[in-house]
């Protein structure tokens, strides 16, 4: 404002009347305002104009609601209406920390598959197996999953049982149903359905998705990873426990899991 | 009929809308930096719009900080961490531009520019998360998650995207803004020039210009006087 007046110092002083020339305040001659003022306007009607569209268009089967996708297998469980848990729960996992985990006995879970068949898993089963916690709609699990098929296939998981347990399931969610995303996978495993309040996820201290969890033949937590894990990493870690071994988690498969 | 549905599609059209109007102004200005006529008619547009435009970003940022109540308090779409940082910069627009609109004051925008150039780069950075361009990290957040939007219409319109349009738009409408004003005042001083031609002699040449010829380009033409100078 007042900087305006010092660069022209001559002004002010000569016409102490204008004031209305002063560069800092609304400018604007009235010539000019007065040809826009429909703009406001304008664009008023514009946006009820955009409302009745939009209510028209979701009248007549227009609206395409992004969730409805559907397709998954006939009365297929996709939330367990209760998970069953046995044991001590694991803590939370945080990544880039010594897992306190490690050493403890996996909890026993106790729900259903995709088919409403009874699935227990959990403690001690005499070999090794993994739990892989995955939500449908997660882009990392949906990246992660063509991994553990494919080794799978090629015999890089033998030895080993793996479970899916799909948790996070939500309806409004995009990539739903759960069970029509590991049938389109062609997923080998066994299924276990976590509930509503996601207890099988909570029970092993699940922070984010994909989680695995791995277990020795004594029913021992040897380790566990949140986050993508890289091929050659899974390999390492499935052969390494296969073998009896304490498999070593990949430092960076779980960075900053949030 | 459901209402997220008829939401979704107003907020969509809405925001292809503001992509066009950015897309326009976008081309204008590029034009008006190689070509005269352009320019002119780049002038007229700021002319038009130019008075307006400071409601129009009030009003922008009005809508986008209800649709995000609506569909936040309303949808039940709980809002991610991201969305949360772009409400930071949203919210207070529509109070800081409304303020500014009350009291005529037309630093308003530059109150209102930081918002927006953090709004800008972090809309972006959400949309491109959810696109799978950039990545969080190599996990998905157990709630809430950044990079799963709550709804995708057309194949890229989410949450974030419309952000995003909002944001540009608001800073294009700034941007007209700034360059009408600084043509109105031009023009003023210019029309008080007239007035005192005693003075006229010791005002630098950038006062005398156009109402636009000063902001679109006038570096490029030294030379020949302006259109407004021509006629007077």
């Amino acid at each position: 404002m007042t900087a305006k007046t010092t660069t022209q110092p001559g002004k002010t002083t000569a016409q102490p009347g204008k004031t209305k020339a002063h560069p800092g305040k609304k400018p604007g001659p009235a010539v000019k305002r007065t040809g826009s003022g429909w703009v406001f306007p304008a664009v008023i009607v514009g946006i009820v104009i955009v409302g009745i569209v939009a209510v028209v268009l979701v009248a007549a089967g227009g609206g395409n609601s992004s969730s409805s996708s559907g397709g998954g297998a006939k009365n297929a469980v996709e939330v367990s209406a209760e998970v069953t848990t046995g044991g001590t729960a694991l803590p939370r996992y945080t990544a880039g920390v010594k897992d306190t985990a490690v050493g403890m006995t996996a909890p026993t879970l106790g729900s259903v598959d995709f088919q409403g068949r009874n699935v227990e898993v959990g403690g001690a089963t005499g070999s090794p197996y993994a739990l892989a916690f995955l939500a449908h709609w997660c882009p990392h699990c949906q990246a992660e999953v063509p991994r553990l098929v494919s080794l799978a296939r090629n015999g890089k998981i033998e030895g080993v049982d793996v479970v899916g347990v799909a948790t996070g399931t939500s309806e409004a969610n995009p990539n739903y149903p759960p069970s029509a995303w590991l049938a389109r996978e062609d997923w080998p495993f066994g299924v276990l359905v976590d509930d509503g309040r996601f207890t099988a996820a909570n029970e092993y201290g699940l922070s984010g998705y994909p989680f695995l969890v791995f277990v020795d033949a004594n029913g021992k937590v040897v380790g566990r990873t949140s986050g993508e894990v890289a091929p050659e990493d899974l390999q390492k870690i499935f052969k390494s426990l296969a073998a009896g071994e304490t498999p070593t988690m990949p430092g960076a498969g779980g960075s900053s899991s949030n | 009929m459901d209402h997220v549905d008829i939401a979704n599609t107003f907020f969509t059209i809405l925001t292809l809308l503001a992509n066009a109007a950015v897309a326009v102004a976008f081309v204008l200005a590029v034009a008006a930096l190689v070509s005269r006529s352009a320019r002119r008619f780049a002038g007229h547009v700021v002319d038009v719009i130019g008075p307006s435009a400071r409601l129009l970003a009030w009003f922008v940022a009005a809508v986008a900080t209800m649709g995000s109540l609506y569909y936040s308090e309303i949808a039940d779409f709980v809002p991610c961490r991201l969305c949360w940082f772009q409400r930071i910069c949203m919210y207070p627009l529509a109070a800081i531009l409304l303020v500014g609109l009350l009291l005529r004051d037309h630093r308003a925008r530059w109150y209102a520019a930081p918002f927006v150039a953090v709004g800008i780069p972090l809309s972006l950075y959400h949309f491109l998360m959810e696109q799978g361009v950039l990545h969080e990290s190599s996990a998905c957040a157990a709630t809430v998650p950044c990079a799963v939007p709550w709804f995708t219409e057309l194949g890229y319109v989410t949450l974030a995207f419309m952000a995003l349009s909002g944001f540009l738009l608001i800073g294009t409408l700034l941007v007209v803004d700034g360059l009408w004003e600084r043509g109105a005042a031009a023009v003023e001083a210019h029309a008080e020039d007239l007035l005192s031609p005693d003075e006229a002699m010791g005002v630098p040449r950038g006062n005398h210009g156009g109402p636009h010829d000063d902001q679109l380009g006038a570096d490029d033409e030294p030379g020949p006087p302006s259109a407004l100078e021509v006629t007077t």
